[in-house]
């Protein structure tokens, strides 16, 4: 009864408090943004909301969704989100079902891949690369560049690999061809690996600003996290030629706060459904045969 | 077999990305064969732009959008010229990236690129990509901004190169200056005067400090607010570049300044250490915010607006930003003054910027005169002239209300708070202004009727703003703009940064008494060494050479 001890008593105590503290410094700056989204401007201005809202109002989040920027960028990140997971997920498991194969050439193209985890030719040649390929402006420009990721091919590869052997060949001997076996066994068997990369990647592509800021011409194409990117990251000293109107607006902590908040609710909606897979996810795919 | 193919498609790969490395393919300028007819192109011309354009600036109505809103269309009506955004950034860090990233030549550059950053010109320029626009100025610049741009010959010098202007400054006009905006409850509950010199500045604060000023019988007030995070020269808001003029005169800490036609660098003049001296002292007794080196000059704000800081210095539209206290604190006023007067009995001075960035333009661009026609229109609104009288367009920043022109938002539908700043659909950030540090508040104090979009938009303000903006216009000479606004000097480029960083380091140390005051006199001689000898004469040479040839008159405009 290791449970028991004193030791292991002791232990959780402060494991508890540990974990309790991480949790509130996750929670609270949550819970302060909450508060300020809901309270008028002067109450924020003032330095007068922790985390219960002043003077409580829903006034930021009417603005905020009567904001066709925010609301048409939302619709960008959402699409964006979807495809994006789509096509990625396609080309990491097409390519790490057949590469947990063993053919020749396999360990060339292996290396190929690890090669550009470790070297990436840098923004300019990416950016041209792009922009010659007419992608500019245009949804490709976000979701195909970034598409291929080497990482979670070894993941979706590793947990193939785990998938045994034998089911493949009977599989083979029922007269199932390579296309079959891969969407029959191979992808509903590894449900919880493909959950956990998908989530890598959804939560990549909803934060994901710097390539929408890069490729977009238009603020109208800019995803939600490139349109918060430019809304809340301001005010810096460079800002001298500010005129009247401007200063104005970079005190509406209120509406960032409401519109910060918006943003992340999707994703921590999403995150629950998946979750029960992604602890499987990890833990299966660090088993060996 | 299979290996071949596979090398040779990694190899037509290759090529491919190869060929879009190429040199740059020459496009555009093909805008020249439209005629110009009674001030109107037919057909219609485009002229593409590249933008800096913020969120916070509002947003578009009527399903309006970048390349088509009120004044886009307006351009294609009157003028036969449509604008197209082809770069746009939001922030300028991004703005500067993607205009950097542009020079790569995959993609054409816009005709017309407003760019902020002096570093950056200086590498548009060495591209060759932009064009020499000196002829174009003298032959195509209507008179009336040609009287403006006389006025600024300072403002040309990022542009200049070897003779050559490849630029124009943005709008050209002084911005306003600073005022001192106190709480004039605690003034009164104390039977004291808004301070004019340091002495009384101190007498001041440390009644602010110490003698309960709210009356809540609590000692939880200071005296002044201001930021130190980026420099003690903000330029426009928390700003305490007041307490250093006031020891050093025109010599201000990050700035350069002419002195007799040699440049000098403000932060390492005589003065310097006296103004030290005081802050360290005041911020020892409590008189100044405790966080000053960690609040950026946005942040710094939050205090007085709470109800804890007595003074705060800044533009005119500050008092708009922190109003918010008179809602928050019973009994709460502020009022705006002039900043002190020097030990010298001279006025204090500040950074007075006197344009927001240049225009340069794409070396394919043949059509100068198109843009300085709608330049010239864009400057209707700034004279109170032809299309622009009010503003820049009925329904946007201005309403016709039964026949009388109105500015207050609430009495037409669309609330202008959410509507993008018109005139900023056009060319730049800030629209042009021929106001000077509050020329129109000046005026309407001294009785001009309110006919003109300018007068009736500043006659609009509350009276503490309009107040500040009368104080800085009878002010402006204690304006000066950074006598250096060239591109990074060679060692600049390679110490700049380190010299800043000490700067910063030892100021806030010597304030927070972590170092001794003589540490001031180790800094300096530090500067010098580590390359300030260096830079200083290479500011100097950048200096003679930007006023060697004569180019405002090969530009016509003398």
């Amino acid at each position: 009864m290791y449970h028991k001890s004193k030791g292991y008593k002791i232990f959780s105590f402060f494991n508890y408090i540990c974990l309790i503290l991480i949790a509130l410094s996750c929670f609270l700056p949550m819970l302060h943004l909450l508060a300020q989204s809901l309270s008028s401007k002067s109450a924020i201005n003032g330095n007068l909301v922790s985390f219960w809202p002043v003077d409580f109002n829903m006034d930021a989040y009417a603005k905020t969704f009567r904001n066709t920027n925010f609301t048409g960028s939302m619709q960008i990140s959402v699409f964006r989100t979807v495809l994006g997971t789509l096509i990625s997920m396609f080309v990491i498991t097409t390519a790490g079902y057949a590469l947990s194969k063993d053919f020749r050439g396999r360990n060339v193209l292996m290396w190929i891949f690890i090669f550009t985890m470790l070297f990436s030719g840098g923004l300019i040649p990416s950016y041209i690369l792009v922009t010659k390929l007419g992608f500019k402006d245009t949804i490709w420009s976000l979701v195909l560049p970034g598409a291929f990721g080497a990482y979670n091919l070894i993941l979706i590869m590793n947990f193939f690999k785990t998938i045994p052997k034998a089911l493949e060949e009977a599989a083979f001997i029922d007269g199932a061809s390579f296309f079959v076996i891969f969407r029959k066994i191979y992808l509903p068997l590894s449900l919880p690996g493909l959950a956990t990369v998908g989530l890598f990647i959804m939560v990549g592509h909803w934060n994901a600003w710097f390539d929408g800021i890069l490729y977009m011409s238009s603020t109208e194409n800019y995803p939600l996290a490139s349109f918060l990117q430019t809304v809340v990251v301001q005010g810096s000293a460079q800002s001298m030629a500010l005129s009247q109107s401007e200063a104005a607006a970079l005190s509406e902590q209120s509406i960032k706060a409401a519109q910060i908040f918006i943003s992340t609710l999707p994703i921590i909606l999403v995150y629950p459904f998946l979750q029960k897979y992604f602890v499987k996810g990890i833990v299966l795919g660090a088993v060996k045969e | 077999m299979k290996k071949t193919g596979a090398l040779l498609s990694v190899a037509v790969l290759l090529t491919g990305m190869l060929a879009g490395c190429g040199p740059v393919k020459k496009e555009g300028g093909s805008t020249a064969e439209a005629t110009l007819k009674d001030g109107k192109y037919d057909p219609p011309i485009t002229l593409t732009i590249a933008k800096q354009q913020d969120e916070n600036a509002g947003k578009y109505i009527n399903g309006e959008s970048l390349n088509d809103n009120v004044l886009t269309r307006w351009g294609v009506e009157k003028l036969g010229i449509r604008i197209e955004t082809t770069l746009l950034g939001g922030d300028a860090a991004q703005y500067n990236t993607k205009l950097r990233l542009a020079l790569t030549g995959s993609e054409k550059l816009p005709d017309v690129l407003p760019v902020y950053d002096t570093s950056l010109e200086n590498d548009l320029i060495q591209s060759g990509l932009v064009k020499d626009i000196t002829e174009d100025i003298n032959k195509y610049m209507p008179e009336r901004l040609k009287e403006i741009y006389k006025e600024y010959p300072t403002a040309f010098n990022p542009v200049i190169q070897d003779g050559k202007v490849y630029g124009m400054p943005i709008a050209p006009n002084l911005t306003e200056g600073e005022v001192m905006l106190v709480r004039q409850d605690w003034l009164d509950n104390l039977g004291l005067k808004a301070p004019t010199t340091i002495d009384e500045f101190e007498q001041v604060i440390a009644a602010f400090t110490n003698d309960d000023p709210d009356g809540n019988g609590k000692q939880d007030t200071y005296g002044f607010d201001f930021s130190g995070k980026d420099s003690y020269n903000t330029g426009w808001v928390s700003d305490s570049v007041m307490i250093f003029s006031a020891y050093t005169g025109k010599h201000l800490p990050g700035q350069w300044y002419n002195e007799d036609g040699k440049l000098t660098y403000g932060s390492v003049a005589d003065g310097t250490k006296d103004a030290l001296a005081k802050l360290r002292d005041w911020y020892s007794k409590g008189y100044l915010n405790k966080e000053l080196a960690t609040q950026g000059a946005w942040d710094a704000l939050a205090d007085f607006t709470e109800g804890k800081a007595g003074i705060i210095i800044g533009r005119p539209w500050l008092y708009g930003s922190v109003k918010d206290v008179e809602t928050n604190v019973q009994g709460a006023k502020i009022s705006a003054y002039p900043t002190i007067s020097g030990v010298s009995g001279d006025k204090t001075y500040q950074s007075g910027q006197q344009n927001d960035g240049v225009f340069m333009f794409n070396k394919d661009f043949n059509n100068m005169e198109a843009f300085f026609l709608y330049y010239d229109k864009l400057y209707d609104a700034a004279f109170g002239t032809g299309d622009f009288k009010y503003g820049y367009a009925q329904g946007y920043d201005y309403d016709i209300v039964n026949g009388e022109v109105v500015f207050d938002p609430k009495a037409f539908n669309t609330p202008l708070d959410a509507v993008q700043g018109v005139g900023k659909m056009a060319f730049t950030k800030n629209t042009p202004s021929v106001d000077g540090p509050g020329k129109s508040f000046y005026d309407l104090a001294q009785g001009v009727k309110a006919d003109t979009g300018v007068l009736m938009r500043s006659a609009a303000n509350d009276p503490t703003t309009s107040a500040g903006y009368v104080i800085s216009y009878e002010n402006r000479d204690v304006l000066l703009p950074n006598a250096f606004n060239g591109p990074p000097t060679k060692t600049m480029q390679t110490s700049w940064e380190q010299l800043n960083t000490m700067e910063k380091e030892t100021f806030t140390k010597i304030i927070y008494s972590k170092e001794p005051l003589e540490s001031y006199d180790t800094f300096v001689k530090q500067w010098y060494e580590k390359g300030g000898t260096q830079i200083t004469e290479e500011v100097n040479e950048w200096y003679t050479n930007a006023g060697k040839v004569d180019v405002m008159t090969n530009m016509g405009l003398k």
